[in-house]
């Protein structure tokens, strides 16, 4: 018998799958309680590695003999150390993930979206985090709207398609990941867009002064150049008419929280702005792509995606989208008390390239779950 | 502080600082105190954690450059 190794993609496949599966997270119990592996059929049971460390006897009792069984601890070294004993006290079904939580954090799983004549939709769900990232494809060019820092990834997306990236949107600056657009950008010469406004030091194109992005079959249009809300800056871009990519405006589940700049009065009114002009003329059919989901189970539709038409969000968050005035800012402000993503000041000072750190910094800064979605649905 | 033995784990990764600071503590009196060296980032929170649940007291922790340095007075 040997410790089997489960990778961050086949532990991904299991989430998306809705597999049962007994997690044994080695981890310590705040660390657990903060951020784990979510997925609908798991059972988990915590107790950290280092009560483990004279025998697994006060978990053998715990964990099941005829069931899989995944071992995971923050970057792979504790959970072979757990692992291991158990298989040496005879268990055959144990898995440790390799890499650990590190990993989890960053993989990215690929999903078709979308397909006609003209182009081709892929999201990224980065499913540790619960972000999302896109590539549009139409001829040889593919365009990637808020990618991760896990930049190889879409450049070998577009190959596969044969395609090369030439551009490259961020809807917004971001608060809780780092962004790959800057790097992306300089990898493949693309031509990388976000607003000024966002205050980003770096060379750019600034999205003020764009109304459409065209290339091959496409039409990018940025959605009335600003739609604001989430920051001073965000935007959503609307593809043919047909997808909205909504950046961290508008979820599956509710809207952006538009909190994080201690102006909660100031751009929960941009946000209702957006959500009563310029959203409200676009139509039912419209495919909604966001930044983000908060609960993967309820947001993926069936055809494994995280997406649904504009027409069934607004019926769904009817309360937010028909409120008054009044009424959305209340219910804005209260909800804006909750936790802010982890580290999110110094994330936006990196992406805004105002401070530099190498890529260990930028792994620990992103340890942690997502929490930009606001759900004002309750 | 009275230092009773200085640990060196440094450049060993997670699950090792905690395993060989274990072996360290049981060597010693209740009351003595161990100084950890480490590089591991993971050790503060499971340290941390680890001292608490085996009643032992963290005294103090700084960090010199890359070098976590723990104090644990033995429970």
């Amino acid at each position: 018998m040997t410790l089997k190794v489960m990778t961050a993609k086949q532990l991904a496949e299991k989430v998306l799958n809705k597999d049962r599966l007994f997690i044994l997270d080695v981890r310590n119990e705040d660390d657990f309680r903060d951020w784990k592996v979510e997925g609908e059929n798991f059972q988990y049971v915590n107790v950290p590695y280092f009560e483990l460390i004279d025998g697994i006897e006060p978990i053998a009792n715990q964990v099941p003999q005829n069931q899989d069984v995944v071992v995971i601890c923050a970057k792979g070294g504790s959970s072979v150390f757990v692992g291991e004993q158990l298989v040496d006290a005879g268990f055959d079904n144990i898995y440790t993930l390799e890499d650990g939580m590190q990993a989890w954090s960053q993989y990215l799983e690929k999903v078709r979206v979308y397909e006609d004549n003209n182009l081709k939709v892929f999201q990224f769900i980065r499913v540790g985090k619960g972000c999302l990232s896109y590539m549009v494809v139409s001829g040889q060019e593919a365009l990637i709207v808020d990618p991760a820092r896990f930049v190889d990834d879409y450049v070998k997306a577009a190959e596969k398609e044969g395609a090369k990236i030439t551009h490259i949107v961020d809807s917004h600056l971001h608060a809780d990941h780092i962004s790959g657009g800057n790097m992306l950008a300089e990898m493949t010469g693309a031509k990388y867009y976000m607003m000024k406004s966002e205050g980003a030091v770096f060379n750019f194109e600034a999205l003020e002064n764009y109304q459409k992005i065209e290339f091959a079959q496409v039409q990018l249009e940025v959605l009335a150049v600003k739609t604001p809300g989430h920051t001073p800056g965000s935007v959503s871009f609307l593809v043919n008419d047909k997808l909205l990519f909504s950046g961290d405006t508008i979820f599956i589940s509710g809207l952006g929280r538009p909190d994080l700049g201690n102006k909660v009065r100031e751009w929960a009114n941009d946000l209702f702005n957006t959500v009563h002009n310029k959203v409200s003329e676009i139509a039912d059919d419209v495919i909604v792509l966001p930044g983000h989901y908060a609960d993967l189970d309820t947001e993926i539709n069936s055809e494994g995606y995280i997406g649904d038409t504009l027409g069934k969000i607004r019926k769904r968050n009817e309360n937010m989208f028909k409120a008054t005035k009044d009424e959305f800012l209340n219910r804005v402000e209260k909800s804006a008390s909750s936790v802010k993503p982890p580290n999110f000041e110094e994330i936006v000072a990196i992406n805004r390239g105002v401070e530099k750190v190498d890529s260990n910094k930028m792994q620990e800064l992103e340890i942690g779950p997502n929490r930009c979605a606001v759900h004002h649905t309750e | 502080m009275n230092v009773a033995k200085l640990l060196d784990a440094k450049g060993l990764a997670c699950p090792m600082p905690i395993v060989k600071t274990k072996k360290a503590i049981n060597e010693l009196e209740s009351g003595q105190v161990l100084e950890i060296h480490t590089t591991d980032k993971g050790a503060k929170n499971d340290l941390t954690a680890w001292a608490k649940s085996g009643g032992h007291s963290l005294l103090k922790h700084e960090e010199d450059n890359d070098v976590l340095k723990f104090w644990i007075q033995k429970g």
